[in-house]
C-alpha cells in the first residue's frame, strides 16, 4: 500500500460512475492511502476508509433533469404557467396582450424591488422600509424640482435633482446598513424604524410644503421629455404594424420547443461513441418539415387542412426526433419483453377508465346550463370540476405507473409512455370536440394535442435508445444551456407577437393596448443582477455572508461593507421605481409604496430564497413577481370582487413555503 | 526535521484581567513537522489558538516567526504572514459550492476596471487540482460543501490554506466531531500537508488523533505547560496520563471503564 506513489489519482470523473453503474467494485483505498504515502499509524486510521463521494454505494444517480426540477426558481416558473392558466381558463379577456401588459407592468415595479430585495435576504437581511422608501423617493425628486414651495424658487432642473435624489437613496441605504452592522442588532426592527421615519416624513412633509398629500407635476420640471423617455417611454402597439409577424412569431417559437426538445434528449439519453451522420440530414429533413407544417397551420383555415398539417407537423417531428436520437444517441441493447406487474396493470387501466370516464361525464351534462345545482356550483361549475379531477387522477394514475416502467426495462416503459399519450390524446379530443369556450377549442385542444404527441414519440425515441445512467458534465452542461436557449427563443418569438399587430388586425379593429419602458428596464435589472450574483466576487460574497457570516469574514470577506452595500443596493432599486412612478403618473400620494415591502419580500420567498439568507436567485425574486402581479389583474378580469386577491396572495403564500420546504428537503436528500 | 524552527514561541502568557489563561507556553514548529496541542477543556487550547492566529494578542512572551519576532494585531495580519486557521465549525458556507468556498474572499478575476468578474473556469479547474493534490478527488466542484462529510470539509479548508501561501496551518479541533473514519480522513490530510513542507499545529483533546502524525506534542493543564516534547521522548500512554492530570485519572479511568464509558 504505501509504496511511496504520491501521485494523485488522475481517475477521470466517469470512470467512478462507469464502475459503480456496472457495479464494479473500484479500490478506492488502496490510491488514497498510496497518495498520502506518509507514516499513518493505521491504529489510528481505518485502512478501508476512503474520502472519495464518486463511489458511495447509497449515492443513487439522479438525472440533471430530475435535479433541474427540484430548484426552487423551476417550481416557481410551473406556479406561475399554472396560475396564468388558471386565470386565463376562468376570464373572458385575460390572455389578451392588453392584459398581459397589464400584470407585467405591476410585475416590473414590483420585480425590480423583488430582484433587490432577493439579494439582500441572500445576504442573510431584510429591509422593511423599501416600500416606503419607493414612494419617498418619488416625493423627492418632485420636491427637489418642482414642489420646493417655501424654501423658494422653481425648483432645480432634473439633471440636478435625479443624481442629488440617488445620493439621497445610497444615504439612507447606507444608514440602514450601518446602524445594523454597528449594533449587531436584527435588521428586521432597525428597518422597521426607517419605515416609520420615512411614512412619518412623507406625510408630514408633504402637509407642510403642499398641504395635501399628493404632490404632483413633474412635468413642468425642465428637460422632462428626455426623462419621461428613460423612465416612463411608452410603446403603443398598434401604432407598430408589422406584416411578417406571425411567420417570426410561429418559427421562433417552434424553434424555440424544438431547441428545448432536444436539450431535453441531450439530458435524457446516452451519447454514442461513433456518431451517425446519416441521422443528422433525417433530423434536418425533419425539422424542415415540421416548421413547415408549423407555419402552413397558421394560414390555413378550417378543421380538415388543420389536421393534415397537425400529422404533417406529428410526422416531421418524430421523424427529426428519430434522426438526431440515431446521430448522437446509443442505441438500447436489450429491450426486454412486457412486464406488467398487476398493480402497474391496475395503475394503467385504472388511469385509463378514469380519462375515458371523465370524457363521457363532460360530453354528457349539458355544458352551457347555468343552472345553480346547490351553492356556489352550477351544472356547469359541476361539469369543469369533475372533468378536471377524474383526468387528473386518471393521468396522475398513467404516470405513476410510467415512472415505475422506468426502472423494468424499455418496451415496459414504452407501453406505458404510449398509454400516457393515448390518455392526454382523449383530453384533447374532449376539449376540442365538447368544450363550448372557442378558445379552448381553439388553443388549449391543440396545444394538449401537441403534448400528446410530443410523449408518443418520445416513448417510441425512449424504446430505441439507451437512457443515461451516470452523470456526464458535458452533455448536462449542453443540455441546459440549450433549454435556457429555447426558452429566450420561445419567448422572443411571444415578444413578436405581444409588441407588433398586422395590417389585417388593425383593420379588423383590434382594441389598443400599450406598454412602457419598465418592462424593458425590469428584464436588464434582472439579467443584470443574476450575472452579478453568478458572476462577481460580491455575488459570492452575498451567498457568503448570508449562508454563514463569521466563516466568510474568518477569509477575509468584507462583511460588513457586502451587507450595507447591498441595504444600498436596495434603496438604489426603490430610487429607481420612484423615478419609474413619478415620471409615470406625474404624481404621487404620500402613502405610496407603503406596505409594499412585504409584496416584494414575498415575491423573493415564492421565487425560492431562503428567509435565513445564504440561498436564492435573482431570478426567482423576477418570477415571484409575476406571480404576485397576475392575480392582480386576473381577479379584476374575470370580474370578481378585487379584495380577493389578499386570499389568492396568501395562499400562493403558503404554498410557495410548504412547497419550497419540500423542494430543499428532496434536493437535499438527492445531493447526499 | 533539524533545521531552524518556523515558529518559536517563549513564555507566552494571556491575562484577561484578573483570571490567567495561559503563563508561560513555549513550543516551536518547523516546517515539515506537526506540533500537537494536547489538553483537556479549560487547558487553554482555544486562548493558544487565538494569539496565534491574531484574534488576541499575548499579555507576556515572544512569537518569533522565520526568526523574526512578530505581533498580529488582526486575523489578517497572521493572515498575511503566512499563518492560516481551520477553525472546526466556522470553516465554510456550507450552501454554497466547493469552488466558491475554496476561493472565498480572494476570487481570481477577469475584467478590467471596476467591471470584473470571477474567472469561473480557473478558479473550478485550480479547486479540482488542489484537492487533487490531497488525494481527494471532487467530481463535481458545483456541489455544494454542506453535502460534504465533516472530514471533506475540512479537507477543502487545508486544501484552500496551502493553496494561498500558508506556511504555518493551525488546526482547531478538526477530529473532534467526526466519527472514526473521518478522523483517519483528516489526519491523512495533515500528513499530506506536512509532507508539502507546511508546518502544522494541531490542536486536539484525542493523544490517539495526535500521536501518530505528531513529531512534537505541547500538553496544556488548566493553562499552564506540562512540557513540549518529541515524539522520541513520549510514549501515547505517557501523553494520556500527562494530559488528563496524572494519577487521579486512573482511579477516575477505572471508576469510569466499569460504568462503560471512554475516556478518549
Amino acid at each position: 500500500m504505501r509504496d511511496g506513489d504520491t501521485s494523485p489519482r488522475p481517475a477521470p470523473v466517469l470512470t467512478h460512475d462507469h464502475a459503480r453503474f456496472l457495479g464494479d467494485s473500484v479500490n478506492e483505498d488502496q490510491t488514497v492511502a498510496a497518495a498520502s504515502g506518509g507514516d499513518v499509524a493505521t491504529s489510528a486510521v481505518d485502512p478501508s476508509d476512503s474520502l472519495a463521494p464518486a463511489v458511495d454505494e447509497r449515492l443513487l444517480y439522479r438525472s440533471i433533469f430530475q435535479r433541474l426540477f427540484i430548484r426552487p426558481e423551476v417550481g416557481a416558473i410551473i406556479g406561475a404557467v399554472g396560475i396564468w392558466t388558471f386565470f386565463w381558463a376562468v376570464s373572458e379577456t385575460f390572455g389578451t396582450v392588453g392584459q398581459t401588459f397589464g400584470w407585467l407592468d405591476t410585475a416590473s415595479t414590483v420585480g425590480i424591488m423583488a430582484v433587490a430585495v432577493s439579494m439582500l435576504m441572500i445576504g442573510g437581511e431584510f429591509d422593511l422600509s423599501s416600500g416606503a422608501m419607493t414612494g419617498a423617493m418619488g416625493m423627492l425628486i418632485i420636491y427637489l424640482v418642482k414642489e420646493t414651495g417655501e424654501l423658494g424658487g422653481r425648483g432645480l432642473p432634473l439633471v440636478v435633482g435625479i443624481p442629488l435624489s440617488l445620493l439621497v437613496a445610497l444615504g439612507i441605504g447606507y444608514l440602514n446598513g450601518f446602524v445594523v452592522e454597528r449594533t449587531g442588532q436584527p435588521s428586521f426592527i432597525i428597518t422597521l424604524g426607517t419605515f416609520f421615519a420615512l411614512i412619518g416624513l412623507k406625510l408630514g412633509l408633504a402637509k407642510r410644503f403642499v398641504g395635501q398629500i399628493q404632490i404632483g407635476r413633474t412635468d413642468e420640471a425642465s428637460d422632462f421629455d428626455v426623462f419621461r423617455t428613460i423612465f416612463a417611454a411608452e410603446w403603443e402597439r398598434n401604432g407598430h404594424v408589422l406584416d411578417t409577424r406571425d411567420f417570426f412569431y410561429i418559427a421562433l417559437v417552434a424553434i424555440g420547443l424544438v431547441i428545448v426538445l432536444l436539450a431535453i434528449s441531450e439530458l435524457w439519453f446516452q451519447r454514442r461513441q461513433d456518431k451517425q451522420p446519416v441521422g443528422l440530414v433525417l433530423f434536418v429533413v425533419g425539422a424542415l418539415v415540421g416548421l413547415g407544417g408549423a407555419v402552413a397551420l397558421h394560414s390555413v383555415d378550417g378543421v380538415a387542412g388543420n389536421a393534415i398539417i397537425a400529422a404533417v407537423i406529428a410526422i416531421g417531428l418524430i421523424v427529426g426526433l428519430a434522426g438526431w436520437s440515431m446521430w448522437r444517441y446509443e442505441p438500447s441493447v436489450d429491450r426486454g419483453t412486457v412486464v406488467l406487474d398487476s398493480r402497474m396493470r391496475a395503475r394503467l387501466g385504472g388511469g385509463l377508465a378514469l380519462v375515458l370516464l371523465g370524457s363521457v361525464v363532460a360530453m354528457l351534462i349539458d355544458s352551457s346550463s347555468n343552472h345553480q345545482l346547490f351553492f356556489p356550483f352550477t351544472t356547469q361549475g359541476i361539469r369543469v370540476i369533475l372533468f378536471l379531477v377524474l383526468i387528473c387522477v386518471g393521468i396522475a394514475l398513467i404516470a405513476m405507473a410510467s415512472q415505475a416502467a422506468l426502472s423494468v426495462n424499455p418496451i415496459t416503459k414504452f407501453v406505458a409512455t404510449s398509454v400516457l399519450a393515448t390518455a392526454i390524446a382523449v383530453v384533447a379530443g374532449t376539449i376540442f370536440v365538447d368544450s363550448s369556450a372557442a378558445k379552448f377549442r381553439a388553443a388549449l385542444a391543440p396545444l394538449i394535442a401537441l403534448i400528446a404527441i410530443v410523449v408518443l414519440a418520445w416513448a417510441i425515441v425512449g424504446l430505441r435508445y439507451t437512457e443515461r445512467r451516470v452523470r456526464a458534465a458535458r452533455a448536462d452542461r449542453l443540455g441546459t444551456r440549450l433549454l435556457a436557449l429555447g426558452a429566450v427563443v420561445v419567448l422572443a418569438g411571444l415578444a413578436f407577437r405581444m409588441f407588433f399587430v398586422t395590417a389585417d388586425e388593425l383593420a379588423a379593429g383590434i382594441p389598443p393596448a400599450k406598454t412602457s419602458v419598465r418592462l424593458l428596464w425590469f428584464v436588464l435589472f434582472t439579467i443584470a443582477m443574476m450575472w452579478v450574483l453568478a458572476r462577481t466576487r460580491f455575488g459570492s460574497w452575498t451567498l457568503a455572508v448570508g449562508g454563514n457570516k463569521e466563516a466568510a469574514r474568518q477569509v477575509g470577506v468584507p462583511a460588513a461593507r457586502t451587507k450595507t452595500q447591498l441595504f444600498m443596493l436596495v434603496s438604489v432599486a426603490a430610487w429607481f421605481v420612484g423615478l419609474l412612478v413619478a415620471f409615470r403618473i406625474n404624481s404621487i400620494q404620500a402613502n405610496s409604496g407603503d406596505g409594499q415591502e412585504f409584496i416584494f419580500i414575498i415575491a423573493a420567498v415564492v421565487g425560492g430564497t431562503l428567509l435565513t439568507g445564504g440561498y436564492g436567485t435573482a431570478f426567482g425574486g423576477a418570477i415571484g413577481a409575476c406571480i404576485l402581479s397576475i392575480p392582480a389583474i386576473g381577479i379584476a378580469s374575470a370580474r370578481w370582487n378585487t379584495d380577493w386577491r389578499f386570499l389568492i396572495v396568501g395562499i400562493i403564500l403558503l404554498l410557495a413555503v410548504v412547497s419550497n420546504k419540500f423542494l430543499r428537503n428532496k434536493a437535499e436528500g438527492i445531493r447526499r | 526535521m533539524s533545521e531552524a524552527p518556523l515558529l518559536q514561541l517563549d513564555n507566552i502568557s494571556k491575562f484577561y484581567g484578573s483570571i490567567t489563561a495561559l503563563t508561560g507556553v513555549s513550543t516551536q514548529v518547523a516546517a515539515g513537522e506537526v506540533t500537537c496541542v494536547l489538553g483537556d477543556n479549560g487547558a487553554g487550547k482555544s486562548t493558544f489558538i487565538k494569539i496565534l492566529a491574531g484574534v488576541h494578542q499575548q499579555s507576556e512572551g515572544t512569537i518569533r516567526f522565520n526568526g523574526e519576532e512578530v505581533m498580529f494585531d488582526s486575523p489578517r495580519g497572521a493572515l498575511d504572514t503566512g499563518i492560516a486557521t481551520v477553525y472546526q465549525d466556522l470553516a465554510m458556507v456550507p450552501m454554497m459550492s466547493v469552488w466558491r468556498n475554496f476561493f472565498l474572499g480572494s476570487e481570481p478575476t477577469k475584467g478590467v476596471g471596476p467591471l470584473k468578474w470571477i474567472d469561473t473556469k480557473k478558479a473550478k479547474q485550480i479547486a479540482k487540482d488542489e484537492m487533487a493534490k490531497m488525494g481527494i478527488d471532487i467530481r463535481d466542484t458545483e456541489q455544494p460543501v454542506g453535502t460534504l462529510s465533516g472530514g471533506e470539509r475540512q479537507s477543502v479548508a487545508i486544501a484552500r490554506a496551502g493553496y494561498f501561501g500558508a506556511k504555518l496551518l493551525i488546526l482547531d479541533e478538526p477530529t473532534s466531531a467526526l466519527g472514526v473514519r473521518q478522523s483517519g480522513v483528516v489526519l491523512k490530510r495533515i500528513v499530506e500537508a506536512r509532507n508539502q513542507g507546511l508546518a502544522v499545529i494541531f490542536i486536539t483533546h484525542n493523544p490517539r488523533h495526535a500521536y501518530p502524525v505528531g513529531n512534537r506534542f505541547l500538553i496544556l493543564n488548566r493553562g499552564r505547560s506540562l512540557g513540549s516534547f518529541a515524539k522520541e521522548e513520549i510514549t501515547v500512554d505517557e501523553l494520556t496520563q500527562k494530559m488528563s492530570g496524572g494519577a487521579e485519572l486512573d482511579a477516575l479511568e477505572h471508576e469510569l471503564q466499569s460504568s462503560g464509558v471512554s475516556t478518549d
